[in-house]
């Protein structure tokens, strides 16, 4: 543990909150990314959160994993298009907007907890380095 | 100069009294449960993570009521996880209690670091000559 555990507690839980925002953004993003049926659609993804130790130990948090939503997507005709089989049909990815505009909420409030706790860790600890100078 | 046996527990009546000691192993356990708080929110998404709660009080406490500086100095802060219903990811984390419990415990650490200030005040007036 490091002289300022706190504030790299606080760090580790920034990095994996900023994750999930990129890959929130990548999914939107990607919200309409077509495919030819030959391939697989755009596979949205989701990061697991995992504690470095679950208490155990010196505390923190890492992606623990990233999960991928169907690559079987859903099928769109659309006919016009380049991509398009000779049923008319293309892939599109699963994303649901609802769904990823609450994630990125979650992932931007969780975000701001973070720094939070560093501006309070701060605090605390350029109090500690004001020890003695005023006796 | 410290020279003899006596003359170090003189200095230890000054250093090391029931007040510094206490007041160094409260900050510690306030250390402590600072970091844990700052644990329970890096892992607010984290599935089936406990939200941990540091004691140390009351062990501090039992120390004081038996006024004895060595003691108080062997008071180490446990952890246990917080029994509190979980969410259904089986993570118990409430963000605004540890915000809350966040803030306290710094406000308290700026307390205890003022009363150890004032200690090394009294320590230093008492070095001065007149």
């Amino acid at each position: 543990m490091g002289l300022f555990g706190a504030l790299e507690i606080a760090g580790s839980g920034m990095t994996v909150h900023r994750k999930w925002l990129d890959a929130i953004s990548d999914n939107l993003a990607n919200i309409n990314t077509v495919r030819p049926t030959s391939g697989e659609a755009f596979r949205q993804r989701y990061i697991v959160a995992q504690a470095v130790d679950y208490g155990s130990g010196q505390g923190g948090v890492t992606v623990g994993a990233v999960l991928y939503g169907d690559p079987q997507g859903r099928l769109v005709y659309n006919p016009e298009h380049p991509l398009a089989d000779e049923g008319g049909y293309v892939r599109l990815p699963t994303i649901n907007l609802g769904d990823q505009m609450t994630q990125l909420i979650m992932a931007q409030r969780g975000y701001q907890a973070q720094t939070a706790t560093i501006e309070r860790a701060q605090t605390a600890y350029n109090a500690a380095l004001q020890l003695g100078k005023s006796a | 100069m410290i020279t003899s046996t006596s003359d170090v527990t003189k200095a230890d009546r000054v250093f090391n009294d029931l007040t510094s000691v206490v007041l160094h192993t409260a900050l510690g356990g306030l250390m402590s449960r600072q970091r844990t708080v700052a644990d329970n929110v890096a892992n607010i998404q984290t599935p089936r993570f406990l939200a941990g709660r540091v004691q140390f009080e009351d062990a501090l406490r039992a120390a004081v009521a038996d006024g004895n500086p060595t003691e108080a100095a062997e008071v180490t802060p446990s952890r246990a996880p917080s029994l509190e219903p979980t969410r259904e990811d089986g993570n118990n984390v409430n963000l605004d209690r540890e915000t809350l419990l966040g803030s306290e415990t710094s406000m308290q650490y700026q307390l205890l670091l003022r009363a150890l200030d004032s200690k090394y005040g009294l320590i230093k007036t008492a070095m001065r000559n007149n």
